[in-house]
């Protein structure tokens, strides 16, 4: 049942779309900050304003429309087109209520079910086809799922939202380094895969309501893995084939951009070890980052934005240390690679279970 | 067989092309015809053609969110799977395709 509802598929899809506009508006933010002094927002359109005024300006709005962009990617993963626009509707009652991106995802599912609801539920004659999406779905999905985020769950997925915002800004000391940890753990941990998607998801949530720290946690952990990798080979070639060593040449221009995946091949002959130092290595990365008060308001984009971080020095400790406990742990950990006679080609498989593949 | 197919990955920058990969090198290695396309963060690529869509025996989505333009498949066999099956073992998946379609 619960598989049918492919609530992951539709999330990442909403994700899919959210990511480049949450880049551009961050970076919009973090370029008018630095650049500009800390300018302050538009409210005259009449009177004049500087560049980083407007550059700012238009980067909130970027990060106002992120929870109805979510919603409305959600809602068209759902149910197409007719989705889009009373996701789009939700998404900006949630930012409005102080729901942000997870009263957005909310208003996203339930704008997508009750689309498809309605669609299959609603008969009505040959002559009145055409009124189905032109006004008979709009409207009335968008005034049930209203009726439901502005008097049932807006204001309690708002209270929750507030709550967990002020428990991460007030942290202190262990419990900030515990967070800072898991979060890293969780992010490093399957190099891109779910584990590390459900880490980003809560990242990218609390982007929006305006806590940057854990943004710089996933940054961090996702390029302590290709780093820490990368150093371990420098620090001890043998315990690594000559194809491995290929595939490192690639991970860490690849970490460089946060793209974690470049590690997958290494990780792929020797998961334990490989798994536990980078996950390792990323906690430790993620506690200093927490301890450090490095926050990061652009939630991808790798070395190049450090520049745009608060406290960029912080970031670059964390990553360094990150990378060397990771690269010490699989110095120590991994045996030497033992040369294949056969290597011409990556063509080993991993047993996985192809029996719940239907073809349709 | 003639195989065409869709890659699409969540962030639409590694998995994406990696599946795509995989599942070429893997096809290409079997012996059978395949195309497949691309929907990154980019956009489309590598857009399938309808002369190689209307010769297909079997349509393979490898994608972790929703694809684009899947209507153009209509009345094909469609197999759908999360792209680190394509990443992890495209050629057994391959074969059991082609063992469960008994071409």
């Amino acid at each position: 049942m619960l598989k049918e509802l492919e609530l992951k598929r539709h999330a990442m899809t909403g994700i899919s779309y959210m990511i480049p506009l949450v880049v551009a508006s961050g970076l919009l933010i973090a370029i008018g900050n630095i650049a500009g002094g800390n300018p302050a927002l538009i409210s005259d359109y009449k009177s004049s304003y500087t560049l980083w005024e407007a550059a700012v300006t238009l980067g909130v709005y970027g990060m106002g429309l992120i929870p109805a962009v979510m919603s409305a990617a959600i809602a068209y993963s759902i149910a197409d087109r007719p989705g889009i626009a009373p996701g789009l509707l939700m998404g900006m009652i949630a930012n409005a209520m102080g729901a942000g991106f997870f009263g957005g995802m909310l208003g996203g599912y339930m704008s997508g079910w009750c689309v498809n609801f309605l669609k299959k539920n609603i008969k009505v004659p040959i002559w009145a086809q055409g009124l189905m999406p032109m006004m008979i779905i709009p409207l009335l999905s968008s005034i049930i799922v209203a009726f439901i985020m502005f008097f049932v769950i807006g204001r309690p997925i708002a209270v929750a939202s507030f709550a967990l915002t002020d428990m991460l800004i007030n942290m202190q000391g262990g419990s900030k380094a515990v967070f800072g940890a898991v979060m890293g753990a969780m992010a490093a941990f399957d190099f891109g895969g779910p584990v590390n998607k459900v880490a980003s998801l809560f990242a990218d949530g609390l982007l929006i309501n305006g806590v940057y720290g854990p943004e710089a946690i996933k940054i961090c952990a996702s390029m302590v893995p290709p780093f820490g990798v990368a150093l371990s080979w420098l620090i001890r070639k043998s315990r690594y084939s000559k194809s491995e060593a290929d595939n490192i040449k690639i991970a860490f221009p690849m970490g460089i951009c946060m793209i974690t995946e470049g590690v997958i091949p290494i990780a792929a002959v020797d998961p334990l070890r490989v798994v536990f130092s980078c996950s390792f290595g990323a906690a430790v990365g993620g506690s200093l980052i927490m301890l450090l008060d490095v926050a990061s308001p652009v939630p991808s984009g790798g070395l190049f934005i450090v520049p745009a971080m608060q406290n960029p020095i912080g970031f670059l400790i964390s990553l360094g240390v990150g990378s060397i406990v990771t690269a010490l742990l699989l110095v120590v950990l991994k045996k030497d690679a033992v040369e294949k006679q056969n290597d011409g080609e990556d063509d080993e498989e991993e047993d996985v279970d192809l029996s719940g593949i239907n073809i349709k | 067989m003639n195989i065409v197919g869709i890659a699409a990955c969540t962030s639409g920058i590694a998995h994406t092309y990696i599946a795509k990969e995989k599942l070429m090198k893997a096809g290409q290695a079997l012996n059978h015809t395949i195309h497949i396309e691309t929907q990154g963060t980019i956009g489309t690529e590598n857009e399938l053609l309808p002369q190689d869509i209307a010769a297909a025996d079997v349509v393979i989505i490898a994608a972790d969110i929703k694809v684009g333009g899947r209507d153009r498949f209509a009345g094909k066999k469609i197999v759908d799977i999360p792209t680190h099956i394509a990443i992890k073992s495209p050629k057994a998946l391959l074969n059991k395709i082609q063992a469960e379609l008994g071409i």
